[in-house]
């Protein structure tokens, strides 16, 4: 009977689990998130709602998020009339100023609804937007920080 | 387990923001990847804590699971102080009192004998004490550049811990405050942002004559810096500080954890942080305390292989001055 044959293997640095994580790949991270822009009626108010992500490495309240700047085909939005969709709750973005207390987690997606009389068309539509934030401990004040994203989204 | 004396290396998940925030690996991954990484496992609260700066149930449950099964030692926890949160004015005392007692006892339900602070908390840090002494955590000042040792904000830090004298209430120098030189990645980025070669020399000139930013700025300003710029150049005289790794003698009585900022390895070597002479001065002052590696570089490296090297760096120091 032929010896068993021994399998010798060099031990292996890293345990398996820590090797497989490492493997794991990411996705470029951006204000704008590529989900498709959907057209929607809300509250009986119809436009339509982009994905954004937090552009921090942290949490922050919403009352650092300072402000939003809006192209949507070259054409500039009122950011006045956005609302912005954390958590499940809505908020003007005038009124974010004073909602300290409630907090944007970094890994939670939101949503930005823009008001429109039509729908955006069916088809690829250019985004530009900026998002205006305080990171509240940096510099000696309340300093603005710019994010600008720009994307090419769908429309299904 | 039984923790070791002296100088004890672990990792602050801060180190792995690319990689977190672009969903590649989660909190759960960070975790059992710090168990390969010396074990310490420091966290960023606003970061980190889905809740914060409330302690949530299923928070503490998610995170007390893979301390245990990851067999991790939570080491420091970041807290903030925010002192600009609000839109109209800054934190008032009260508001900023209310605002560090749910992060401390976020830490201390979490098992962290540590909370790291911001100088901003230096206001209420008296109010802050009784729930520190509570809560069997002890608070200590980052002293991140510009508050390097010799600085004035640093020596208004120790004057009050020295008057308060509380085993509560420490320093954690961060090792940026030790800086040798500018590292290549952030001088590549400034002359990306578009600063001459010229207004860079200058100010890597200014930066290693150890000019005062504040005297910097106006000077390099004065030679043409535009005004866009002007936050590229903060960032480098608020990143790189010139301590001697000696002067770390002299407040190491009051040191209670350390943080390991580095920028890049470089053949086994962190060119721009003064790291085997920061090893040195606390090995021989017998240090018996945690390093969390904090990587603050350039994206789109193998972050979990710069620490690996950084902290076999560290431990090659260690052994090389351990007393024999």
């Amino acid at each position: 009977m032929p010896n068993p044959q021994r399998v010798t293997t060099v031990e292996p640095e890293l345990p398996a689990g820590v090797r497989a994580i490492l493997a794991h790949t990411g996705k470029p991270r951006s204000f704008l998130r590529e989900e498709s822009i959907r057209n929607v009626v809300r509250n009986g108010v119809s436009g339509y709602e982009l994905g954004v992500n937090l552009t921090s490495y942290r949490a922050l309240p919403l009352s650092c998020i300072e402000g939003l700047l809006l192209k949507v085909d070259g054409n500039e939005v009122d950011s006045t009339t956005v609302a912005l969709t954390v958590n499940g709750y809505s908020h003007k973005l005038a009124e974010l100023a004073s909602l300290s207390h409630v907090w944007w987690f970094i890994l939670e997606p939101a949503t930005l609804f823009v008001p429109s009389q039509t729908p955006l068309a069916t088809g690829s539509h250019q985004v530009d937007a900026t998002l205006i934030t305080v990171e509240p401990y940096v510099t000696a004040g309340r300093f603005s920080f710019y994010h600008p994203a720009s994307r090419t989204l769908a429309v299904e | 387990m039984t923790a070791q004396k002296g100088l004890k290396l672990g990792v602050s998940l801060h180190s792995f923001t690319t990689e977190y925030i672009t969903y590649k690996w989660s909190l759960e991954d960070m975790f059992q990847l710090v168990s390969v990484l010396g074990g310490g496992l420091e966290i960023v609260g606003p970061a980190h804590q889905r809740g914060y700066p409330y302690l949530t149930d299923e928070f503490e449950r998610i995170f007390k699971s893979s301390v245990e099964r990851w067999g991790l030692t939570p080491t420091s926890y970041g807290t903030y102080a925010d002192p600009f949160m609000l839109k109209d004015r800054d934190l008032n005392e009260d508001e900023l009192t209310e605002y560090m007692v749910p992060q401390l006892k976020s830490a201390a339900t979490l098992g962290f004998s540590i909370a790291r602070m911001q100088y901003f908390s230096y206001p209420v840090i008296e109010r802050l004490l009784p729930w520190a002494e509570k809560l069997n955590v002890k608070m200590g000042y980052e002293l991140h550049t510009p508050l390097t040792i010799e600085s004035a904000k640093t020596q208004m830090l120790i004057e009050q811990i020295e008057r308060i004298d509380s085993p509560y209430l420490g320093l954690i120098p961060d090792t940026g405050i030790f800086a040798r030189s500018i590292p290549e990645f952030r001088l590549e980025a400034t002359r990306q942002a578009g600063v001459s070669e010229e207004l860079l020399a200058k100010a890597v000139e200014l930066w290693n004559a150890k000019v005062e930013g504040e005297e910097a700025l106006p000077e390099l300003l004065r030679l043409g810096l535009r005004k866009q710029n002007i936050g590229n150049i903060e960032f480098i005289w608020g990143s790189f500080g010139h301590s001697d790794p000696e002067l770390l003698k002299t407040i190491l009585p009051r040191v209670i954890h350390m943080h390991g900022k580095f920028f890049s390895m470089k053949n086994g070597i962190e060119p721009d942080v003064r790291f085997e002479e920061v090893t040195k001065v606390l090995v021989e002052s017998g240090y018996d305390g945690w390093m969390s590696s904090e990587f603050e570089g350039a994206g789109g490296q193998d972050t979990f292989e710069l620490v690996r090297q950084q902290q076999a760096m560290i431990r090659g120091y260690s052994a090389k001055y351990a007393k024999q």
